[in-house]
């Protein structure tokens, strides 16, 4: 009888929680302080600090679980038939946290922020087709683009394009106000950050009353917090520390794959990777899934030289195993019977970079390929040793397809790290972002990543997999990238 | 007496000075600089040439030292990349932070220490003896961040008594800092009382075996009135110079604790400001760390001269 009643009560305090549905708790979760002093409020600077940008703004375009576009505060978009011309409605009624309205006006200004080469936005490149940006009326934007673009959405999810209110550049980088499911209470980079509620969010009162984003640099320390109770969530744990959480019930993981890869540059404008069968034979030596298991524990999806990550509709399913004989005979037709010697330049500053050179050394050997590891200091690495030396190591963010190839392939990228230069290719990509049908315009995005299989310099053994630990408290977290995650569903016990 | 002081100040002086070229050059050489570890990936082109005209870095590395040398003999140390707030200010926070860590451990590792290594060498090869022996070497040898991860493991996750990790601002008023800023103590305090308890110990021992201390005992004086009234006084004068090396210790070298915790220090922000390149908080932190080794070492020959009459009239004789 006792049991019944306990079970009843128990059930009624539940339907009245979520017959309330006030916010409550506090989740907390730590960011990197990696800028320093210039840690900023303003999405589209350098500093930012995209754990409180992603939860007290919002874009307009946004991605679903599967990484599609989905409307944020724009709620619907249309191109003309070239895809010059796009056209998005805009939420109504939506309310900044200062008590103004959204509108156009909001949204031309966020955007020619971004465009406007004295900001120095690293955000504008993504976006650079953007011409023209126009309040067709209060609630209606027209983007006017200097080249046809089909895909134009799938660029607007970027991180960091979240719009704020127009005029409010100089006092964003502090104030960060947005429209959010969260506003600013206090802004403090190096200690505590905090949040509350946004009750007037468009898509409902969050699931918690308050968020703590806290600044700790080291990774040890941040693991620590979250095994102490300190903090409910941390990103990007490495495969040997989720044994401590997985073998307890206080916390859980979330495996999340991923478009972050790590890779190995080889220039294609200098001998011997100037010839393209010295370049294939670099990357056919590669064991990937041995790499998968020995740099990242399992924790990674093999790739085959292509960026484009395992859960992006525009991925092309390669198959490329390990083939020393195939690498050995192309270099000996290359003119290296003897086989190369390569100086691969190394850092630490991402931590699976020393492993992962160690372990190419060991399988490319097998292929005549001999490989001298150069260590180099971390500092300084991004620009006095990548793009700069004839074969380093790289590390890349996830992008939409398009970004990754363009960024990082296009004859004219500014990010151009293997100076690739190939006309085909370029060719490939100008004609996929022109084409509106979607299967020709996948099918042209795929022949771009097999043309790369055949000739690129950058060998991109696997697309990393995060694993995200939280305590057992937290409810609700979307189980998917932090530029995807709805953070307003989230709550904690 | 007087003379002495005047002299070994102007040689702090140009100690502290000589430190700061050191840095400067130090900071120099490492590659790399400001706009480069900030802007990482996009360091090139109008960018950075941006950058480092906006922090004044395309100057010679003369002409910026100058600069800031001037600036700081005014007391001007500089103001934050972000031009928001004096360095001064920034910085002070951090040596408040560092102090209240520093005079925390002081308060109990100094006591501590004196008591056990008295006991240790009033008992000497007792069993009491050589489990304070032991338990230091092992102190002293467990690298700080071994111990302090252990202490976390312990306290924090398996407990729960304290929190292992300081999630609190660098400017937050000092009550804040409590209880996290217990687990960092005690690891300071772990560390240095078995550097200073080592020393009491041989020193008691030594004096115990001395010429008057022997004389005492013959003489029929009480073995405890020997003890405090002539092996005491004469044994812990050269734990003063060791005390005063681990208070400087304590305020510049204990970047690895701060970092483990998490704790706003001054040497996490030495840590931060070198890996930013901040040159302006290097230099101000390296000046106040040079100045406190300086300052507590001349103070500890100071009490040593002062508490010693042999070395007060070996001193007058020798004028």
């Amino acid at each position: 009888m006792r049991k019944t009643l306990s079970f009843t009560a128990l059930a009624l305090a539940f339907a009245g929680t979520t017959a309330l549905a006030e916010p409550t708790g506090t989740f907390r979760q730590a960011h990197e302080y990696g800028f320093g002093a210039q840690s900023s409020l303003d999405p589209i600077s350098k500093g930012r600090v995209f754990q409180i940008t992603e939860k007290i703004m919002s874009r307009l375009v946004r991605p679903d679980m599967e990484g599609r576009p989905a409307p944020d505060l724009a709620i619907e978009w249309s191109a003309n038939a070239a895809a010059t011309e796009w056209t998005f409605a805009l939420r109504e009624g939506v309310m900044f946290h200062d008590g103004s309205s959204f509108g156009a006006e909001d949204v031309v200004y966020s955007l020619q922020r971004v465009l406007d080469p004295a900001n120095d936005s690293p955000a504008r490149a993504a976006i650079a087709m953007i011409d023209r940006v126009e309040a067709v009326d209060a609630s209606t934007v027209k983007l006017t683009l200097s080249a046809p673009f089909a895909d134009l959405p799938l660029l607007l999810m970027d991180y960091r394009l979240r719009m704020i209110p127009e005029g409010s550049g100089d006092t964003i980088a502090t104030t960060g106000i947005g429209t959010g499911p969260f506003r600013l209470v206090s802004f403090d980079a190096e200690g505590t950050t905090r949040l509350a509620a946004n009750m007037d969010y468009f898509e409902g009162p969050p699931g918690v009353a308050e968020m703590e984003i806290i600044g700790i640099p080291d990774a040890q320390a941040r693991l620590q917090a979250l095994l102490g109770g300190q903090i409910d969530m941390e990103r990007g744990i490495s495969a040997q520390q989720s044994v401590m959480l997985s073998s307890s019930d206080r916390f859980n993981i979330q495996m999340i794959p991923t478009g972050n890869w790590r890779g190995l540059v080889f220039r294609t404008d200098v001998a011997p990777f100037d010839d393209v069968r010295v370049r294939q034979a670099l990357r056919l030596a590669a064991d990937r899934q041995a790499m998968v298991d020995l740099v990242m524990g399992g924790g990674a999806v093999v790739a085959c030289d292509t960026p484009v990550g395992p859960r992006d509709q525009y991925r092309a399913e390669i198959n490329c195993p390990q083939d020393i004989d195939r690498a050995r005979a192309l270099l000996a037709e290359a003119g290296f019977p003897d086989g190369i010697d390569i100086d691969l330049h190394v850092a630490t500053l991402e931590p699976t970079w020393p492993v992962l050179a160690e372990v190419y050394q060991q399988q490319a050997a097998a292929a005549g390929i001999r490989v001298n590891i150069v260590q180099v200091p971390t500092d300084g690495f991004w620009s006095d040793v990548w793009m700069q030396k004839d074969a380093v190591t790289t590390r890349w963010n996830e992008r939409p397809a398009d970004q990754a190839l363009n960024e990082v392939y296009v004859s004219t990228a500014r990010w151009n790290e293997s100076y690739y230069k190939d006309p085909d290719f370029d060719a490939l990509l100008a004609q996929a972002r022109q084409e509106l049908d979607f299967d020709l315009r996948r099918s042209l995005y795929i022949k771009a990543q097999e043309h790369l299989w055949q000739t690129a310099g950058t060998l991109i053994p696997y697309h990393v997999t995060r694993l995200v630990g939280t305590s057992a408290r937290v409810g609700n977290l979307d189980a998917v990238e932090n530029m995807s995650v709805r953070w307003h569903l989230v709550t904690v016990d | 007496m007087l003379a002495m002081l005047v002299r070994r100040l102007a040689l702090g002086v140009v100690t502290v000075w000589l430190v700061s070229i050191i840095i400067f050059i130090g900071v120099e050489i490492l590659p790399g600089d400001a706009c480069t570890a900030y802007l990482e990936r996009e360091a090139q082109g109008l960018l950075l040439e941006n950058c480092r005209r906006d922090l004044g870095l395309n100057r010679p590395a003369m002409v910026r030292y100058g600069e800031w040398a001037a600036n700081a003999l005014q007391g001007n140390l500089g103001v934050s990349p972000d031009g928001q707030r004096q360095i001064s200010e920034l910085v002070g926070y951090r040596l408040r932070n560092t102090l209240l860590l520093a005079s925390g451990a002081m308060l109990c590792g100094i006591p501590l220490a004196l008591f056990l290594g008295i006991v240790a060498a009033l008992w000497r090869d007792r069993p009491v003896d050589i489990i304070v022996s032991t338990t230091a070497i092992a102190a002293m040898t467990i690298p700080e961040f071994v111990s302090a991860t252990l202490l976390i493991l312990v306290f924090s996750i398996w407990l729960g008594w304290v929190p292992g990790i300081v999630l609190t601002s660098p400017n937050a008023p000092l009550a804040e800092f409590f209880p996290e800023v217990f687990l960092p103590i005690g690891v300071l305090t772990l560390v240095m009382t078995a550097h200073i308890l080592r020393t009491v110990r041989s020193s008691v021992i030594e004096t115990l075996a001395s010429d008057y201390a022997q004389m005492a005992v013959l003489k029929g004086v009480p073995y405890w009135r020997m003890v405090f009234r002539h092996v005491l006084p004469n044994a812990l004068l050269p734990t003063i110079n060791v005390v005063a090396l681990t208070i400087a210790w304590l305020l510049g070298g204990v970047v690895v604790i701060e970092t483990v915790f998490n704790y706003p220090g001054l040497g996490r922000m030495m840590i931060d400001s070198i890996s930013d390149r901040d040159l302006p908080v290097t230099q101000a932190i390296a000046l106040i760390i040079a100045s406190v080794y300086v300052g507590v070492n001349l103070l500890a020959d100071l009490l040593t001269m002062i508490a010693n009459p042999r070395l007060r009239t070996a001193h007058m004789r020798g004028r």
